[in-house]
């Protein structure tokens, strides 16, 4: 991961439940604001989180160019981390998040975290080849968000969904 | 609008998992949250449930802007949709759909509170953006919804009697579109319970079942008046049983939620159910499932409420013409061989052979009715037309599905009974035939019968 820790001011460590369901091959969701207003929307795939509670998710670029423009002129970012098999979910915030390339140590567990949430599909009803489908990504263009998250949200769909974790 | 239109990505309002929407306070801080439903509301716009006061919801009011992710659940391509909210409907047809399927999806959950639509947000598409092509093609060989609907209608219309035209629609589904378990439910319209009175495809016929109104998609989908279509019954299910848990934690109710009470697939993956509806009135739910995934889109929706409205226009139809005088049939010598004991129970009209259950209700009524006259003076012939006139049975003026409670009656004597059998003795005419001797009873009548 990148040396170069981002500022924050008041980074949130993510409690251990909310790391495993990270990385448990879950579906991410990447928003940000564009200059206009504008909510911009993208599909990410894969997430690390570092010991100092760096969080790190690949994006691919094609299809999200006004997504990184936006983060990379300095719009805050919402990430949103749900569960395939019961919709459990959670997301967090941060007003600043670095665009970094891809090294090595992505892959495999891009990889992994892939495989799950293909298993996630196939388990509510979806062929083999629908939830591969579903996850294809082109390797090459991927690139990592990096954020110290903020704020952490308690999303999972019902009354409670908006519940801001340690508030 | 654009160049993509709204129309050509109605299956992908379907989604795969739940959809995702992303929303903007005005400061610019981004809100990423999961919906329910993306509802189709026109070639330009779609609808959003509105069910919590929650952070999307307060951004939309202030910024009136929204962007959305939806997949193909066939080609597996992602579209973004760049929304503007118009304004939010608390009824009407699109209000009363998306409750609709709301509502079907909690009553499974036994949450119908907790699942309140608080209203339907109306979008304009702006934009639509292909973020990943297709990578799968749509099935080949399709068949055309239009010439299966087409197909249906037609046997509908060559139909003379209320059972044949039963039986011709659940034919023409299976043949003509490929759905392979399929129901038609009747409404009692006093107390609006709908009872089964033709099936398709299952092992067991399930005639003369019952579900209440209100309780699951079919119960739902008559209580509405409106269609629902769940395309994906475990990822809606758990959609439902996220919240339900939630709600459960946070004290809003406690109660075990509710199974599905009604035979059919152990397992659908989908399920359709629409009404059938005689001048706007809800008369009975034509439902149908499968164990395919996403079997029921928009399409087959529109498709088969066309066809559910030819059966209803049929239905009205046949019953007129069910009305005219019809001519007097001698009456045959009932056969005698052994004897049954028939009990009937006037609490809830129910009756009994030899202490089976066999139907209650006003079909019950009917049997017990008839059964007297057989018994007191020798009859086998009745007529329709004696028994919508009989005070005894108390058959509403109008809608009393008279006929459907005979095809019950007729189909439950089939199943159950092998000491009695009703048939058609011609148009609103039918006949009863005993195999045996049957002795009366009405235990817990003032007086014995006659």
């Amino acid at each position: 991961m990148t040396e170069d820790p981002l500022m924050s001011p008041e980074p949130v460590n993510l409690p251990p439940d909310l790391r495993a369901l990270a990385r448990s091959g879950c579906g991410v969701a990447v928003g940000s604001c564009g200059p206009d207003g504008t909510p911009l929307l993208g599909l990410g795939g894969g997430c690390r989180i570092d010991a100092a509670g760096r969080v790190r998710v690949l994006l691919p670029r094609g299809p999200n160019l006004a997504l990184l423009a936006a983060l990379e002129g300095g719009a805050p970012i919402a990430v949103t981390f749900t569960a395939t098999r019961d919709h459990s979910s959670f997301q967090t915030k941060a007003q600043v998040a670095q665009i970094c390339r891809v090294c090595s140590d992505d892959l495999p567990e891009m990889d992994r975290q892939m495989a799950l949430f293909q298993d996630g599909l196939v388990e509510i009803g979806y062929s083999r080849l629908q939830a591969s489908g579903y996850c294809a990504h082109q390797r090459t263009d991927l690139v990592a968000l990096e954020f110290f998250p903020e704020h952490v949200f308690i999303q999972t769909p019902g009354p409670g969904a908006g519940t801001e974790l340690g508030v | 609008m654009t160049a993509l239109c709204l129309d050509g990505l109605r299956s992908a309002l379907e989604g795969v998992i739940a959809s995702v929407l992303a929303t903007c306070d005005a400061e610019g801080t981004p809100n990423v949250s999961m919906i329910s439903q993306v509802h189709y509301a026109g070639p330009e716009e779609v609808a959003l449930s509105y069910q919590f006061f929650n952070k999307t919801r307060r951004n939309i009011m202030e910024t009136r802007r929204a962007t959305v992710l939806v997949t193909d659940p066939e080609t597996l391509a992602h579209y973004r949709l760049s929304l503007r909210y118009e304004d939010t409907r608390t009824d009407g047809p699109l209000f009363e759909s998306m409750k609709a399927k709301l509502a079907g999806i909690a009553s499974h959950h036994g949450v119908e509170d907790v699942f309140r639509l608080l209203g339907a947000d109306v979008f304009r598409v702006e934009k639509i953006e292909v973020m990943a092509a297709p990578v799968s093609a749509p099935p080949p060989n399709r068949p055309s919804l239009l010439a299966a609907t087409r197909r249906t209608c037609a046997r509908l219309a060559a139909c003379e009697e209320l059972e044949d035209l039963f039986d011709e629609l659940t034919g023409g589904l299976a043949e003509d579109f490929g759905i392979g378990w399929s129901m038609v439910l009747i409404s009692e319209p006093g107390t609006r319970r709908l009872y089964t009175v033709a099936t398709r495809g299952y092992p067991v016929t399930g005639v003369g079942a019952e579900v209440a109104p209100g309780e699951g998609v079919i119960g739902v989908a008559a209580r509405e008046n409106a269609p629902i279509r769940i395309g994906h019954m475990t990822r809606d299910y758990r959609y439902g049983a996220a919240i339900s848990d939630v709600a459960r934690r946070s004290g809003l109710f406690c109660d075990v939620p509710r199974l599905i009470p009604f035979p059919g697939l152990a397992a659908p993956r989908s399920q359709i159910a629409l009404p059938i509806t005689e001048c706007g009135k809800v008369v009975g739910v034509l439902f149908a499932e499968s164990d395919e995934i996403n079997r029921f889109g928009y399409e087959e929706e529109d498709a088969l409420a066309l066809v559910a409205g030819q059966l209803g226009a049929r239905m009205t139809l046949l019953r007129q013409e069910g009305m005219v005088e019809p001519a007097e049939l001698p009456a045959l010598a009932p056969a005698t061989q052994g004897e049954v004991t028939v009990r009937y129970f006037e609490i809830d009209q129910s009756v009994f052979f030899d202490g089976d259950y066999l139907i209650k209700g006003v079909a019950g009524a009917i049997l017990w009715k008839i059964l007297r006259e057989h018994d007191a003076r020798g009859r086998t012939e009745f007529t329709t037309r004696e028994l919508r006139l009989d005070p005894g049975l108390r058959l509403p003026a109008q809608s009393e599905n008279l006929d459907a409670r005979l095809i019950l009656l007729r189909k439950r004597l089939d199943e159950r009974c092998d000491c009695l059998k009703i048939e058609k003795a011609g148009r609103g005419r039918f006949r009863l035939l005993p195999g045996c001797r049957l002795i009366l009873e009405e235990p817990d009548a003032i007086s014995p019968p006659a």
